[in-house]
């Protein structure tokens, strides 16, 4: 069996249990849509005698949540850190290390279908809602934003996922790391920009900002769609950063999987 | 069962939660870790928005905080007494192991409400406390004894109504049964409550003002401290009390209905 064949079967498995669990992205997407109320309530409110704040008008801060939500549809890491857990824990890994199968791109090729299936089941309620939505969505319309977008979008799947994948593999280590899981996505949601646009912050903030992994996850590929990266040069320069993390996260990524199978026991036949 | 033998099994519960506590230390100190880090979050959400306006809603940043303290306080007293247990309750209810809370002596509901307590929900009642007593110093308040009694009762009354809002939401899993996670759509709602009430308009003001919960519970203690006590936000923090913890206990006793065990 081809390496290409190997990995598409796991994606069509993936495609197939993450379809049966559709009821749960659902649920999760139409509650998003409470997130975005809250949203457009607070920064309606916080714009009130105001036509701008850092720049940019309500409308435009609006898409930016919209275009974040729909993101962390599509490329966010929901439960994979978790799964690879369990699979440790259990030792359901086991299986994997005695198969020509990379554990990452199985787990990545599941991620896949997972996020191609809560994406579209994402983007739902928003259709929905689009009536009320429209008139607040301004989007660029350069072509060099969807240019450098699209890669953008895709290196910030990659690291997220091997960011999850990272901390999943922390149980080789650590017997319960839920508690390392949810601080870590405390620190994401404000330095990936999900509270709150980072350009809001203080200068040196949002400069220190972008030479850490979180800057990568989700706000730069939304800052580049709704028009808060400024122009072509200050993308191709996050491009490059981003380029940088993922390649050194992925050999944390292996550093760390070589290092623990050397501490796992399989046990049982 | 009477109501001093519940008392006696929820100590003996509290008692076994502390020793398991002290059992795995590292973990209450990330769990504590992850709270404070999560409160931290909105306090800084707060301090961004107002680095770019005075007032939001009407409210100033040392009010807004008020408001936010007073609602993390609410959250914090759920977290520590009532956000495990019905956390596992959901999960029981899917795996059947519920049949643990039916066959014992005494209340489902209260047995299930109480079996265990968050040592690390509780230490961050502290932070939130000390963020209510900043917001108070700062905007130069002096409020009576009276005043503080009034504002722990209302808190209570918040409690009581995250309480019902997270039994309904858990108690669904009684008809959904494969929905994991919904118990998290809580957390969806009471963001709500982190939000002046003036600053909702239209639609947004009938559904979380006055059809769900979400901003009675924190905005009418916070203003019962800035403004004084107000006898109409008083009545309809209580009548809300009323209504949903009622409800809530309807839900979940028709739920109970529907609850067909797991085993063979």
């Amino acid at each position: 069996m081809s390496a290409f064949a190997k990995y598409r079967h796991a994606f069509l498995i993936g495609l197939q249990s993450n379809i049966v669990y559709r009821w749960n992205f659902g649920i999760r997407a139409l509650f998003s849509l409470f997130h975005l109320a809250f949203v457009f309530v607070l920064w309606g409110a916080a714009y009130g005698g105001h036509t701008s704040i850092g720049g940019f008008d309500l409308n435009q801060t609006l898409t930016y949540f919209i275009v974040i939500l729909v993101m962390q549809f599509f490329i966010g890491a929901f439960n994979e850190d978790y799964q690879i857990s369990e699979d440790i824990r259990n030792g359901l890994i086991n299986q994997f290390l005695l198969k020509p199968i990379n554990y990452y791109l199985y787990r990545f090729s599941i991620f896949v279908a997972a996020r191609l299936v809560s994406g579209l089941l994402a983007l739902l309620p928003i259709i929905i809602a689009l009536p009320l939505l429209k008139d607040h969505i301004v989007l660029p319309d350069d072509t060099w934003r969807l240019v450098y977008g699209l890669p953008a979008m895709l290196m910030a799947a990659m690291i997220q996922f091997t960011i999850a994948y990272i901390f999943g593999l922390l149980t080789f280590w650590f017997l319960e790391i839920q508690s390392f899981i949810i601080l870590s996505l405390a620190i994401e949601t404000i330095l990936g920009g999900q509270m709150f646009p980072l350009d809001l912050m203080p200068a040196w903030f949002f400069r220190a900002s972008q030479w850490l992994p979180y800057y990568y996850q989700m706000y730069f590929p939304t800052a580049i769609f709704t028009g808060r990266c400024p122009d072509p040069a200050t993308a191709l320069n996050g491009l490059a950063i981003q380029s940088f993390w993922v390649v050194a996260l992925l050999a944390l990524a292996q550093f760390l999987w070589v290092r623990g199978l050397r501490r796992h026991t399989a046990v049982g036949g | 069962m009477k109501p001093v033998d519940y008392l006696r099994i929820w100590l003996a519960c509290a008692r076994y939660s502390v020793v398991r506590t002290l059992m795995f230390r590292f973990d209450f100190i990330m769990w504590a870790l992850v709270e404070f880090c999560w409160m931290s979050v909105n306090l800084l959400m707060v301090s961004v928005l107002y680095n770019h306006t005075d007032s939001i809603a009407g409210w100033s940043k040392y009010q807004m905080l008020l408001l936010v303290g007073s609602s993390m306080l609410v959250q914090r007293f759920i977290m520590g007494f009532v956000w495990t247990n019905l956390f596992e309750m959901a999960r029981n209810i899917r795996t059947g192991y519920f049949d643990f809370f039916l066959a014992q002596p005494g209340n489902p509901l209260v047995m299930v409400s109480t079996r265990k307590i968050d040592l690390d929900g509780l230490a961050n009642v502290i932070v939130a406390l000390a963020v209510v007593v900043y917001s108070v110093r700062q905007l130069g308040l002096t409020p009576s004894f009276g005043q503080l009694a009034l504002y722990a009762l209302m808190i209570g009354c918040g409690f009581l109504i995250h309480y019902g809002i997270l039994l309904i939401t858990v108690s669904l899993t009684f008809w959904l049964g494969a929905a994991q996670g919904i118990e998290g759509s809580y957390f969806t709602l009471m963001e709500f409550s982190r939000l002046p009430r003036q600053a909702f308009k239209g639609v947004a003001h009938i559904l979380f003002v006055w059809l769900l919960p979400a901003v009675v519970v924190s905005n009418v203690p916070a203003s019962a401290l800035i403004h004084g006590f107000d006898p109409v936000n008083a009545l309809w923090l209580l009548a809300a009390t009323l209504a949903w913890v009622g409800l809530a206990v309807w839900t979940f006793n028709r739920g109970l209905r529907r609850y067909a065990s797991a085993s063979s």
